[in-house]
Order: C-alpha cells, then structure tokens, then sequence
C-alpha cells in the first residue's frame, strides 16, 4: 500500500493541521491541544454532546462536530482511545449550564476513559450522561446486544441527538432520543481488505485474494465467517439476511437505510450495493424514507462497506430530517 | 495515637515516587516483554507529579486530597495504567471525604476502595493477572488486620507481605487484559508487572505508616 504521509508519528496531528486550517469558522481546539476538538457554534443553555475515540475513521468521529450535530470531540491515535483528561477538558468547554451527553462506540477503552471523564466532571458539578452505541449484529447474537461493537449507525445517533439538543430539549430528553436511536439501528459490514495503521507500516490481519471477511469490524475485529468473494447482490442479501430478523425490521416499517464505504471502495459500487438493499426492502414491503450513501465511518484504506437500518416512527423522523452543517456533513431540512 | 496522619499520607504518596523511580528500569524491562514497555516511566513520572502536588497542596480533607492526586496523575499519564491508578485515588478519595486523618478501619475502608476503583474501571477480576491480584489481596489482609485489632504500622506491613505473595502468585497466572494477552503462557514465572507496582505502593504504605 503506498501513502501520503510525512513522518508515519506525524499521521494524526498532521491530519489535524489540515483539518483547522480547512475549516477555521467551523471547528477549532482548546487548551493547545489539537486532539480536543470542538465547535465554534454551540449555543448558551443548549445540552452539549460529546464523542471521541481512535482516529483512522474519518469522517468518524470529528467530522460530525458541527452545528445540529455534536459539539466535541477527543482524538486518539489511530485507533486509540482519547485520554479521561482530554475528554474532561472537553466537557467543560461545551457545557453551557444544560450538562453534557457523552455518546461514543462501544469500545473497552473508550468506556474506561469516558466513565473516567464522567467521575470528574461530576466533580466538577457539571451534570453528564452517557450512551454508548453497539450496531454491529455480527459482533454479538442478538440477546447480547450490549456486546455489539459501534460502527457506522452510530451517525445515526449522532444526527437524532444533535437535531434534539438544538431544539433545546433538556439532558434527559436528548439521552433518551440518543438511546433510542441507537437502539433502533442495526448495522453490519463485509471486509475485502485490511487496514493498515501508519505507525506499524503494514496490516496486522490479511484477507486473501478473492476472499472476503463477512462481519469484520473498523478496527480488523475477525468477523462472522470468512468466504469465496461473491457478487455484490448476493453479498447484500447475506448482511440483510443478518439485519433484518435481528430488530426485526418488517412490512410496512418505514427505514432510513445508510450504505457505508471502508475507505477503498469507489462510491460507483456502493451504489451497485444501495441498488440491491433498495430492491430487496421493495420486495419485503419495507418503506424508504431517505438514504445516506458515501464514507461514514471507515477504517484506514480498508476496502468493503458497511449496511445500516434505522427503524423509524415520527418522533424519529422528526429529528432526522431537520438540517445540520459540518466540515464533513451537510444536510438541508428533508 | 493509632491512626494515618496527612503527613503520614504526603509521605506515602512521596516514597511511592521515589520507589517507582528506583525501580524505573525494572519496570521497564519487564513490561517491555509484555506489553509497551512504558510502565517505569508512566509511573515514576505519575508519582512524581502527584508527590510535588501533595507536598504543595494545603487541603486538609484527606478524600479532596487523595482526590485531586488523581485528577493530577490522569492528567500526568494518560494511558490505561494511568487512568486506572488515578480512579483508585478517586474512589478511595471518596470514601475518606470529610476526613483529617485515618484510623486503622478507614484505612482498612482506603485499600478497598482503593482495588475496588481499579477493578470497576478496568473491569479485571482477581486472577487475571493485573495490578488487582497485589491490591486485592492487601487489602484482604489489611482489613483482618483491622479486625484483630492490630496497629496502623502492623495493618500497613500485613498489606504489604499480602501484596508480596500476590504478585508471588501471578507468576503462575495466564494474562487476560491488554497486550500481555498475547504472550500467553510466555509470561509464566515472571511476576506481572502492573501487580508489582501494587506491592511498590503498600511498601511506600508500610514505611511511611512506620514512623
């Protein structure tokens, strides 16, 4: 795999350059520390939300601090956790007197240093709340759903909480929407190569030629099986024969469907893969309310995609269809 | 009188600075085997920075003290160790609030708090060969200590020999947390390295409870 990068220890503050100098009206840094990222635009007396993890995802994490979404975020190496401290520092910076709700993946690492952060802002008498968001059907069977990793339906969570703490809904309300939103997305992914973490030069897991790893999570996590590549349609039906009973998600539920790049895969055949989710809903007589096709949580130069499934009711709707800007994600009222 | 003074817990948390920076290179060797190789220098320089707070610090509630020392060692080092050490200060910080000195059942309370911080963080369990299996079974050791009524000198080197066979016992245990996961039973007969940084503190415990 050949790079753009300077010094491979560089990798993520130089990311971070880019970022700042691309967007300076959108979202700056606090305490001299490009890792604590926050927004130029929250509001006084508006709920603060705040996610965080390992870098290597982009637009994940950071990418959806913004106005209408989130208003912090921490920033770890690629693939690390943000420090307690760091997401702390954070949380004062984008409390304005309505108290703070952490929402992040569910990551060993990320749980320690959140819960951390959480202890001593309470110290601090700042009031914090937490979702952490687990989408991924492969990672766990269903029964043992707070096992289940994060991946991308976690932006769904994200648009849902963002939209609700804009309308100035109180802690509690935007906790519970933040909850429900997640617990009503189901995601999962198929990997055709790995990943590469710049500091390490090369791949820690291999998926061989023509093979594919049905289940793999954003950081290389072994999936539900490794197989023979097959077409893209028959690829599709596998991951929603996954998706679908777990929620379940049938006739006449209406969805917002989420088609999610890797980092390697052209968009042309995230569309090919779109086509076939699009189709097979028609055929169950599962309504599409609206769609998100692109990069949304990836990992690296990893090549494969990610289906995700949000189950709609109004209360859902409502929130997912009023706009938001940020560097990364642009939305007009639907 | 029978009790832990605040000079008695600035001179704690001081000699585990200077335990932790004699022992930096061991540490680091032995983490180095198993995992980032950091561990002697983390922790030298978390001390470090926690004893120049306590020595500066005037506060008198023992909990804020021990409490701040934490926010000062997740601040200092902010990797998994880091942030489990400071979570113990934090929880045993909490249980000593109000207070301005320790009798022999508050600092039985201060080591099991002190475990306890750890264990809910880092969610390990006696056994699987962390820091817990030198902190747990010192603070079993402190609080039967406790109950027979013992001195806080005598309690603070019961501790002590209870984390000593602690990290005795690791060396036959198989790593279930972080990177050590992956030398299995390569880390057979080699003590664990964050349980040997439990036993530096109840050895800084024990001196400064001498005196």
């Amino acid at each position: 795999m050949q790079r753009l990068l300077n010094r491979p220890q560089d990798y993520v503050d130089e990311m971070l350059d880019g970022i700042y100098l691309a967007h300076p009206t959108q979202v700056k840094f606090i305490n001299e520390d490009k890792r604590c990222l926050v927004s130029s635009k929250t509001k006084e007396g508006k709920v603060g939300i705040i996610t965080g993890g390992g870098s290597g995802h982009l637009p994940l994490f950071l990418g959806y601090v913004g106005e209408g979404l989130l208003d912090g975020c921490c920033i770890g190496g690629v693939f690390q956790s943000p420090s307690s401290m760091q997401i702390l520092d954070v949380t004062k910076e984008v409390n304005r007197g309505a108290g703070v709700l952490y929402l992040y993946g569910n990551y060993g690492g990320d749980i320690m240093n959140f819960d951390m952060a959480k202890d001593m802002a309470e110290m601090e008498s700042i009031e914090v709340r937490q979702v952490v968001a687990g989408d991924d059907v492969a990672s766990s069977p269903k029964g043992s759903e707070n096992k289940r990793r994060g991946v991308a339906g976690i932006f769904y969570a994200f648009k849902i909480a963002g939209a609700a703490a804009e309308s100035m809904l109180p802690l509690a309300e935007v906790e519970r929407l933040a909850q429900k939103a997640s617990d009503h997305v189901r995601s999962m992914g198929v990997a055709l190569t790995p990943c590469t973490i710049p500091e390490l030069g090369k791949a820690n897991f291999s998926i061989s030629d023509g093979e594919m790893d049905l289940g793999m999570g954003i950081h290389g996590e072994p999936g539900i099986k490794v197989d023979k590549l097959k077409t893209a349609d028959e690829i599709v039906d596998e991951i929603l024969s996954h998706i679908l009973p777990d929620l379940p998600y049938s006739k006449g539920d209406e969805v917002s469907v989420l088609v999610n790049g890797l980092g390697a895969t052209p968009k042309e055949e995230l569309y090919i893969v779109f086509r076939r989710v699009a189709n097979v809903l028609a055929e169950k007589g599962i309504s599409l309310y609206n769609s998100y096709v692109g990069e949304f949580a990836t990992s690296m130069d990893m090549a494969g995609m990610s289906i995700s499934l949000l189950k709609l009711d109004s209360e859902l709707k409502n929130y997912l269809s009023m706009p938001c800007s940020t560097p990364f994600f642009l939305q007009n009222q639907i | 009188m029978n009790v832990v003074t605040r000079k008695q817990l600035v001179d704690f948390v001081c000699e585990a600075s200077r335990l932790m920076e004699e022992k930096k290179e061991y540490l680091i060797e032995l983490d180095a085997a198993m995992g980032d190789g950091d561990l002697g220098l983390t922790m030298s320089a978390g001390f470090g920075k926690a004893s120049e707070f306590v020595l500066s610090s005037e506060e008198t509630d023992l909990g804020k003290l021990l409490m701040q020392a934490g926010m000062v060692f997740a601040r200092t080092v902010p990797s998994t160790m880091g942030t489990l050490i400071a979570s113990a200060f934090l929880k045993a910080g909490k249980g000593a609030l109000g207070k301005t000195e320790l009798t022999v059942d508050g600092l039985a309370c201060f080591a099991q708090d002190f475990v306890c911080g750890i264990m809910e963080r880092g969610k390990a369990q006696r056994g699987n060969r962390t820091i817990v299996d030198s902190l747990a079974p010192a603070a079993d050791a402190l609080q039967k200590a406790a109950k027979e009524g013992l001195s806080v000198a005598e309690c603070c080197k019961r501790a002590m020999e209870g984390a000593a066979k602690g990290v005795e016992d690791t060396k036959s245990m198989l790593p279930a947390f972080g990177r050590a996961v992956y030398f299995g039973e390569k880390a057979l007969g080699r003590p664990d390295q964050g349980a040997l940084v439990g036993y530096y503190l109840y050895q800084a415990l024990s001196s400064s409870a001498q005196e």
